[in-house]
């Protein structure tokens, strides 16, 4: 069963991500903020990442998503935005960027599970 | 090396294209003055029974040419003028046209009788433009230039050692020739032409002052409505939070995550789900609008517009057919010029339209899409045949928040954003945009709109 760490300091957007996602049958591990997101990440081995781009600073998500990836951590990483695309901010999925996939705020059940299973597939397939 | 530029020129563009026009309008003028002129001479002995001589006519006559000579070559030179202070500049026309224009006067003065020519209050106009174009010292270097240069080929005329080329008929008995007269009129020549520069170099710089005192806060203005933004974007960023978490919660009861639900609590939720979903377009529209007025740059890439649409309405295909709204896209273009344009923003603005478009458009309507083209600009017509826009309430369609009466409180959900969206989209591509109702495409019951887009082509 996959396994899959959400790190977000909204407690109410974890417990209604993680009913979603365990009702799905993924294995769910949540964290409130980025310092316990990154122990649980290097503790639990996780399958995917789901990051929320601003925690406590504006970025921290991002910064958080460089530091997995410096430590070479290649886990797929599905980040939360709250702004999408569409408003000028240039998420690009990238190097100065680097996450898989993005979802924008109010993150809809469906758009959330056919996200997930879309990059747990790539993450098999690697 | 003095500096030319004024002190008070801080905003470099304004200063510099201010010079330009008034250098353009200079040289305009001087074509005139050279016509005045050569009609001036022509009328003095037709009108005035004045008697020039062959070589006071010879002279006017050179005078003459030499204004619209040295003037077309000033047109010439205008070309390789650059904006910069360490160029060849607009300042330097002025000096040369300056230079140039007291020369030419000295000599008029010379040729029409010295100190007994009217013509030497032709300098006060020059003083006086002068003042208003160029730095103080500069002018005054001019005038005390100007006065001495004048005092010294009238007592050159005095002693004899210049020729006296008074004109005859017109006075009774010769002046140049009379001390009294040339010190009272040189030091009244004198003290007009100073206090001339004095009060007009005053006043200029008090209005230019005043002028960049305004530039200055229509910059302090700027940057506090950048500020204003940022600020919204943060509340309404704050205020999205708890209601993005509403709606996941709403979301994962009304698709029974949480197990089955009573038929009228589904139902209250359901209404709660969509005014909360209201909610959050507003919120994101009003981020949107945010985020484009803070945009500094524009991420400019040639884009076609006709596959742009195309992309957008084939997007859009599923509302067309549920609906059953018959499109055409009418490409009536003679070229197939390019827009130079953010290509997320374009296609946020043509979207937004298309929706409408689509939104305000009866079952079986049509909408009508027409791209044609001038030599200069692109023009985008979406026409509809829906339920229009009372013509009283045309010239406010494009404020924020505004929705027009006839949708108001109706089926038809929106934020009154989208146009506002548009317009400011379209203005930030240097196009137009523009809204009529009824449209070509107007019935018997409905009057239908039509956006026009008009887009600059790519050079």
């Amino acid at each position: 069963m996959s396994k899959i760490i959400i790190i977000d300091d909204d407690p109410d957007i974890l417990d209604a991500s993680s009913l979603v996602l365990t009702s799905k049958g993924f294995e769910v591990i949540t964290a409130t903020n980025p310092e316990d997101g990154y122990e649980m990440v290097i503790k639990n081995q996780p399958d995917l990442i789901i990051l929320d781009v601003m925690m406590n600073e504006p970025d921290d998500g991002f910064f958080l998503a460089q530091k997995f990836r410096r430590a070479n951590i290649t886990t797929p990483i599905l980040m939360y935005t709250s702004v999408s695309k569409a408003t000028g901010m240039d998420f690009e999925v990238g190097v100065m960027v680097p996450v898989d996939e993005f979802v924008e705020k109010p993150i809809s059940p469906e758009e959330l599970i056919s996200k997930v299973e879309k990059l747990l597939k790539v993450r098999i397939a690697r | 090396m003095i500096s030319l530029i004024p002190s008070w020129a801080h905003h470099y563009d304004e200063f510099w294209s201010t010079l330009r026009k008034r250098n353009l309008w200079f040289i305009k003028l001087r074509f005139g003055a050279a016509v005045m002129l050569a009609s001036a001479v022509l009328s003095a002995e037709f009108l005035l029974n004045l008697k020039l001589t062959a070589i006071q006519e010879t002279a006017l006559y050179t005078i003459t040419f030499s204004i619209l000579a040295y003037n077309v070559l000033l047109v010439y030179i205008r070309q390789f003028v650059k904006c910069s202070a360490e160029a060849f500049n607009p300042i330097h026309i002025s000096l040369i046209q300056m230079s140039l224009d007291l020369l030419v006067l000295q000599l008029l003065c010379y040729y029409t009788g010295g100190i007994e020519s009217p013509l030497f209050m032709l300098f006060v106009f020059h003083v006086i433009i002068g003042s208003l174009i160029l730095p103080g010292r500069i002018v005054y270097t001019f005038v005390t230039a100007t006065i001495a240069a004048f005092t010294l080929v009238i007592y050159l005329e005095y002693a004899g050692i210049l020729t006296h080329h008074g004109i005859s008929g017109l006075l009774s008995a010769p002046l140049y020739n009379n001390n009294a007269f040339i010190v009272l009129h040189l030091s009244m020549f004198a003290f007009v032409l100073i206090m001339c520069v004095v009060i007009t170099n005053r006043i200029a710089n008090e209005l230019y002052r005043m002028e960049q005192e305004l530039f200055d806060s229509l910059d302090k203005l700027k940057s506090a409505e950048a500020e204003k933004q940022k600020y919204i974007m943060g509340v309404v960023h704050e205020i999205k939070t708890p209601l993005s978490a509403l709606q996941s919660y709403l979301d994962i009861i009304l698709e029974k995550y949480l197990g089955p639900l009573d038929e009228k609590v589904e139902e209250k939720l359901s209404r709660s789900r969509v005014r909360s979903q209201e909610a959050i377009s507003l919120i994101d529209d009003i981020l949107k609008i945010s985020k484009i007025k803070l945009m500094d740059e524009l991420n400019l890439e040639k884009i076609s517009i006709v596959d742009l649409i195309s992309m957008l309405t084939d997007r859009q295909s599923v509302n067309f057919h549920k609906k059953v709204i018959s499109l055409s896209i009418n490409n009536l273009r003679s070229n197939d010029g390019m827009i130079e344009g953010d290509r997320l923003l374009l296609e946020i603005a043509f979207s937004n339209l298309i929706n409408n478009a689509i939104k305000y458009t009866g079952y079986n309507g049509k909408i009508d899409i027409d791209i044609s083209d001038t030599k200069n600009d692109l023009t985008i017509t979406v026409s509809d045949s829906g339920v229009g826009i009372p013509q009283e309430e045309l010239n406010k369609i494009f404020n924020d928040f505004y929705r027009a009466s006839n949708i108001k409180h109706k089926e038809y959900y929106g934020t009154g954003l989208g146009l506002s969206i548009v317009k400011q989209i379209i203005t930030r591509h240097k196009g137009e945009v523009s809204v009529t109702s009824p449209s070509k495409l107007k019935t018997a019951s409905n009057p239908g709109t039509a956006v026009t887009v008009i887009l600059p082509l790519a050079v």
